[in-house]
Parts: C-alpha cells; structure tokens; sequence
C-alpha cells in the first residue's frame, strides 16, 4: 500500500486553486449554518425585532439581526397555551414504539436472512426494499382507508404501525449487512459448546449491539421527523410535533416566533441523537450500500 | 458422498478405492434450517400486513369509486381511474414537474456536494466541518420548509433581503412567483441534503487507490487530470447510489412543498406526489388517488429493482476494497 502522504510542489495554479476552495468553504459554511442560525435568535426575539431588516442594499446594518432583547416568551407559551408537552410525549411514544417493533422483529428477521439461504430469497429481499422505497403518500392511501375502518386512524397505536411500515423494512435490510459481516463459525463454536441456537444468536448480539443501538436511533429519527403520516393518521388523538407545528399557521396570522421555537424544540434532540451516532449515520442513510 | 473410483499412485493404478467428494461450503451460509424460518416469520407477517393487504386494497380503490360515507357502498368503476388519467392534464404535468424538479436537485447536489467533498478531503478542519456540515440532515423536512418560508417572506426574510441586495430580484414575492418558486424548493433540498452527498463523496474518495494517484502524479498530471482521470472513475458506484437515494427521497418527501407554496403558484411545484396528496386528502377522491398512487408504485418498483441489482455488486466490491 503506498503511503497517504504525496508530496505536492507550490504552483501558481495550485495556490490559486488553494484560495478558491478556502473562499467557497467558508460560503458553504455561512449557506449551511445562517438558516439553522436564524432559527434559533428568531425564536428568542419578539415579533417586532424579529421582522426588523435593514435597508435594501445597506449591508453595513446587517447588526441589527443582532439588536433585540432576548425572551423565553415563545417557548413558554409553547408549553403552556399550546399544550406542545402533549405532542412531545405522543411524538416520543410513536417514534420509540415503532422504532421498538421495528428493530425487535427486524433484528431477528435479518439475522435469519443473513443465515438462511433459501429459493427465493432475493425476491424477498426486493420486496422488503422497495416497501422501504415507496413514497409515503402512495402507501397512506389505502392505509388510511384501512385504519378508518379499524378506527386507527388518530390513535397512537394507529400512527406506531404506520411508522413501521417504513422502519420495519429498514430495520431488516440494514441489519441484515450488519449480521452478514459476523462470521457463523463463532455460533458454530458456540454450539460445539453446548449451547443451544437461541443461546448461540444471543451470544453474537453483543458484536452487533453498537450498530442495532444506532438504528434504533435512526428509526426514531424518521418517525420524529415525519409529517405526512402524523398529518393524515394522526390527526385528532395523536397530534404530534411536526403537525403540532403546522397548526401554528393560522389562516389570520402565522405565530412566526412560536413556529421558530417549535423547530428548535423538534429539531436540536435530532442533531444530538445524529451526533451520538455519527458513526453509523451514512451507513444508515444509503440503506448500508456505503460505509465510512 | 461416497464414490468408487480408480485413482493413479506412484508405481500403478489402485481399484475400487471408496474416495468423498469434499466441497468446501461459503463458512457463512448454511442449508436451510427451520428455526430460522420461525425467526423471519413475525417479521415477514406484520410486514405483510401493512404492505401487502394495504396494495390489495390499493388495487381494489382504483377499481372503484371510494365512498367514505358510512353506509355506502363502493361503486364498480372498472378501469375508468386510469383511464380518465390519460387526459389529466395535471396528472402528466405532475410527471414533468416531478422529473424537473428531481433533475435540478440532484445536479445542483452532485455538483455541490462532490466539490465540498474534494475540498475538504484530508483538510485540516475535515471532522469539525463535517459534524457541522450534517445538522441541516436531522431537521424534520416540515421544519425546514418553515425556515425557509421564513427566510424567503417579503416584508421580513433574510433570504429576500439578500436576493434583492445583490440585484437578482426586483420585488414582488419568491413563493408566489412561478418561476422562483421552484427553485426556492429546490433550494431548500439543497441545504439539506448536499452534505448526504458530500458524505458519501468523501466515503468514496478515501477508497481511491492512493498508489494510482500517485502513479497519476509523477507522469506529470495536475489537480485537475488528477481528480477527472482517477478519482472520478473510482467515485462512479457511490455517486450512483447517492443519484439513486435522492432520486427516491425526492418523491418519498413532499413535506416541505406542502408547507411553503402546496403545489401552488399555478401548479408550478405540483410534482406528482403533491398532486396524489391533493387528489386524495384534500378532494378525498379516494379511487381516483388510488390509481395514481399505482402509477407512482410502479416506478418505486422499478427503481427498487435497479437498486438491488446495484446495491448487491458494488456493495461487495466496496465491502472487500475496505478490508484491504
């Protein structure tokens, strides 16, 4: 293997190259961070300072993003008058739930995928991917009419099943690699050990443990972020953050401030999470096909 | 297996010696045992039940005119569902909008992304920059669509006031104009998920062949041949699967186009999702939806298709290029 290190000559074309790439950094930097930057101070500012600009074209006044008195106010009427504690507890019941169901049954479907070999098994397999695959709109449509007539729909066991449908089959496919890359001769021992098969799958749990803990994560990140399942089956009993968030628009006036502090109250326990398993999330994200 | 067989040994031919056929087994596959279909089977139901009963259904509603009333029936509407689609007019236009609204996330996502990625492989401030670079990811697609109306209202949002500082816009307003509007969407997908991109590029880059590089650079090849004549060959299967993901996400999620302009202005961003939404949530034509929920399946299925095919090679390719 050749080394990492290649040693590079200074040229004019290089330096010029080196500047450029610095400069558009850095307004990568400032294209990704203003937004998330925006919605934190805008939820701290009352309506007034928050819809205070300067002059079109006066850039030298851009300070006045900055000008203005802090205040909880936003969030506290949050928790209070719009009862968003409720949505937070139904928004953590759904996603936990099904992120529970999902990765439970998932686990144990992916590692006797990964075991068996079996007639049939890569339709199987294309059948649980494209289930992942399939927009959500097209699926809620006779789901919806499915729910309805079990009287599902605004329920939180209703929304839990509904988030399954596409965190059972993640939880499958990507399981699935994480137990193809444990070798069966340690079960194999194992059971030339006197263990039996269900004592010889516990045994291999621990090697998969970071990454089933990562995709329980991930399962609740999806649900969490849902909107178009809470929206139409949860609607009524089951509101949660996401809708609860839409709500805020009312057709007289849009609550920018209270929408401002909802974003950071849905998104912030995200980022943490994301960061907790910062490891696993490209794998988690392109479905196990790419690895850091 | 046992056999007869005459086998050569030094000095002759030795007869009717009993000789087993060993054929070495894949140590990770084994013959089917049964338990392990015990273990698959709860899974396999439940999902099942609510993917396969739910496209029964499916199939029957765009047969039918749905009736949600209690106590009415469905009428038997044979394939008038689908066949009234072929003179929908929004129904084609939700096709085109859907392929030029995909087109232009996903070239401005590649382009974007595999630059941040090139720019910030083996920089200084590589790890910092990437944790930074990931928080728009775990933003729910409704918040984010909010932030940007936010951001992009007339009387107060920064984003507008930026636009009109540097001279691109006169006035008027970004969401309800036809031609800014979409790429406001476009935009707001951008943010989120070009550091996805960026993330799978730089995955794919620390996979390339160090030695050819170097091989590359001592012929004389600068950063330019270097970068479209190695790496970009080895970045081929990431950027592949990354088209492929976003391509579905891009009619997975239509959250943030609900929030900020719901299809709207004269169906400029109705993308055919959004017009599903329309068709059976808002009108509650369930039958009519149903039919085009059909035809946007047929699609996932075919895109699942060149997914497993692609997933199932350049996955063990990349898997064994890792272990070396």
């Amino acid at each position: 293997m050749a080394s990492r290190e290649i040693v590079r000559y200074r040229s004019p074309l290089r330096s010029a190259l080196q500047g450029l790439s610095i400069l558009f950094l850095i307004f990568f930097f400032v294209w990704t961070v203003l937004p998330l930057f925006i919605m934190v101070v805008s939820s701290f500012k009352d309506l007034l300072d928050a819809f205070q600009l300067p002059e079109v074209g006066d850039w030298g006044d851009i300070g006045v993003m900055f000008d203005f008195k802090p205040t909880g106010a936003h969030y506290v009427e949050l928790f209070t008058e719009k009862h968003f504690g409720t949505y937070l507890r139904n928004s953590l019941i759904a996603s936990l739930g099904s992120a529970a169901v999902s990765v439970s049954l998932g686990s144990m479907a992916a590692y006797a995928l990964s075991r068996a070999e079996f007639r049939g098994k890569r339709d199987l397999l294309f059948w649980i991917i494209s289930t992942r695959m399939a927009p959500v709109v097209a699926v809620m449509v006779p789901l919806y009419v499915i729910f309805r007539s079990s009287g599902l729909v605004g329920t939180l066991p209703g929304l839990i099943l509904a988030y399954t449908t596409f965190n059972l089959p993640f939880a499958i496919w990507i399981l699935k690699g994480f137990f193809d890359n444990v070798p069966y001769a340690i079960e194999e021992a194992a059971q030339c050990d006197g263990c039996t098969r269900w004592q010889a799958f516990r045994l291999i749990i621990p090697l998969v443990a970071p990454g089933i803990g990562a995709f329980i994560v991930l399962c609740v990140l999806f649900g969490w972020n849902d909107f178009l399942f809470a929206s139409i089956i949860g609607s009524g009993g089951a509101k949660t953050l996401p809708v609860a968030t839409a709500e805020l628009v009312q057709p007289v006036k849009i609550q920018w401030g209270m929408i401002m502090a909802a974003g950071v109250v849905t998104t912030v326990p995200m980022m943490f999470l994301g960061l907790l398993i910062r490891r696993y999330l490209v794998a988690g994200l392109t479905m196990g096909a790419v690895r850091e | 297996m046992a056999n007869i067989a005459n086998i050569d040994v030094a000095g002759g031919v030795v007869r009717g010696v009993r000789t087993v056929d060993y054929v070495p087994e894949d140590f990770n596959r084994r013959p089917p045992r049964y338990y392990l279909l015990w273990l698959m089977l709860p899974a396999i139901l439940l999902l099942a039940a609510i993917s396969l009963y739910p496209l029964v259904w499916l199939i029957y509603m765009s047969l039918h005119e749905v009736q949600l009333a209690p106590g009415k029936s469905d009428v038997w509407a044979g394939i008038d569902n689908f066949s009234r689609l072929a003179t929908d007019k929004k129904f084609l236009r939700g096709w085109l909008t859907l392929f030029k609204y995909s087109a232009l996330c996903l070239s401005v996502e590649i382009g974007l992304g595999v630059l941040v990625a090139v720019i910030l492989n083996n920089n200084r401030f590589e790890k910092i920059l990437v944790t930074i670079f990931l928080m728009p990811m775990m933003m729910a697609p409704v918040i984010a669509g909010f932030l940007y109306m936010f951001l992009y209202n007339g009387t107060f949002g920064w984003y507008f006031w930026i636009l009109q500082s540097i001279g691109l816009l006169e006035g008027g307003s970004i969401l309800g104009n036809k031609f800014w509007a979409m790429f406001a969407i476009v935009a707001t997908d951008v943010w989120q998920w070009t550091p996805l991109i960026a993330l799978i590029t730089l995955a794919g880059l620390k996979r390339v062949p160090q030695d050819q590089l170097e091989a590359h650079m001592v012929d004389g090849a600068g950063p330019f041949r270097n970068f479209f004549s190695v790496a970009l060959p080895n970045l081929y299967p990431f950027l592949l699967i990354a088209i492929l993901l976003r391509f579905m996400d891009n009619f997975r999620f239509i959250d943030h186009i609900l929030i900020m302009t719901g299809g709207g202005p004269a169906n400029a961003t109705k993308i055919l999702p959004t017009y599903l939404f329309d068709v059976s949530f808002k009108f509650f034509e369930l039958g009519r939806g149903a039919a085009i929920a059909f035809t946007l399946l047929l699609l996932t299925i075919l895109l699942g298709l060149v997914l497993t095919i692609v997933f199932e090679d350049p996955t063990r390719k990349l898997r064994t290029q890792r272990e070396d």
